[in-house]
């Protein structure tokens, strides 16, 4: 019963994405001239202006290293807690060894 | 203690004697050139990383044991961090993860596209490529010292 009721919601949320992801109610794929300004005018200010501001070349790198600097400042500190946990959780048990 | 069918044979062996360090240096080469080519921080610590794991496997265990220790690769892991950190607070006087190094700085400010351009970028790099490779051999070092099914 659970399962069924847990399938059947999956196939409802999957329906709804691709309704979403549909080119003529949602999502663009592919965009072209005039949409690239409508909905892309943020990655068109880092390729215009990254390699002044920042220096890099590499437009993705200034990006995450400098205009979103604190997103990887939080990927650095989620592989640290990660790598604790797991270092962490597989030491010896206290009654071995 | 000699841990039996825990290395590789002779092949193997040779060719990780020839390969690790040339993984090694692409993965350095990814990290420093970060700010230039496609890569950085991230990708060239993973590409080091599988040089460790390559040297784990190889050589097993028990001589990976000898040459990790798992202190030093925790402090330089925290140490990788604490660089990242520091250099996101170098233009504090401005605003946290300002490029002072980049804007007016001394060193890290040549033409756009050379290796001593971007500011904190490559130093970010290299701190993030630090964290990134210690973290992952240290928790795969971690993994394959973890052998309870065996009793």
């Amino acid at each position: 019963m659970k399962t069924t009721f847990g399938a059947l919601s999956l196939v409802f949320i999957l329906g709804v994405l691709l309704v979403v992801a549909n080119p003529n109610y949602g999502l663009k794929f592919g965009l072209g001239e005039g949409n690239w300004e409508e909905y892309r005018y943020t990655d068109q200010y880092y390729i215009e202006h990254g390699v002044e501001e920042v220096g890099g070349t590499n437009i993705v790198t200034d990006i995450v290293f400098d205009y979103r600097g604190y997103d990887t400042l939080g990927e650095a500190t989620v592989l640290f807690t990660s790598i604790a946990g797991a270092v962490a959780l597989l030491r010896k048990w206290r009654g071995e060894e | 203690m000699r841990a039996q069918n825990s290395d590789m044979g002779l092949i193997v062996k040779t060719m990780a004697r020839a390969t690790i360090p040339l993984i090694g240096i692409f993965g350095a080469y990814v990290i420093a050139h970060g700010h230039i080519t496609p890569g950085g921080g991230f990708q060239g610590g993973a590409t080091i990383a599988g040089a460790g794991v390559l040297f784990l496997v190889a050589f097993g265990l028990s001589e990976a044991k000898e040459k990790i220790n798992k202190n030093f690769y925790s402090v330089l892991e925290g140490i990788g961090g604490l660089v990242f950190l520091a250099a996101g607070m170098l233009g504090l006087g401005v605003a946290f993860f300002y490029n002072i190094l980049w804007h007016k700085g001394p060193v890290f400010n040549g033409e756009a596209g050379t290796l001593l351009s971007a500011g904190y970028l490559s130093m970010m790099n290299l701190a993030v490529g630090l964290k990134v490779y210690t973290g992952l051999v240290s928790a795969l070092f971690a993994i394959a010292l973890f052998r309870r099914w065996k009793k």
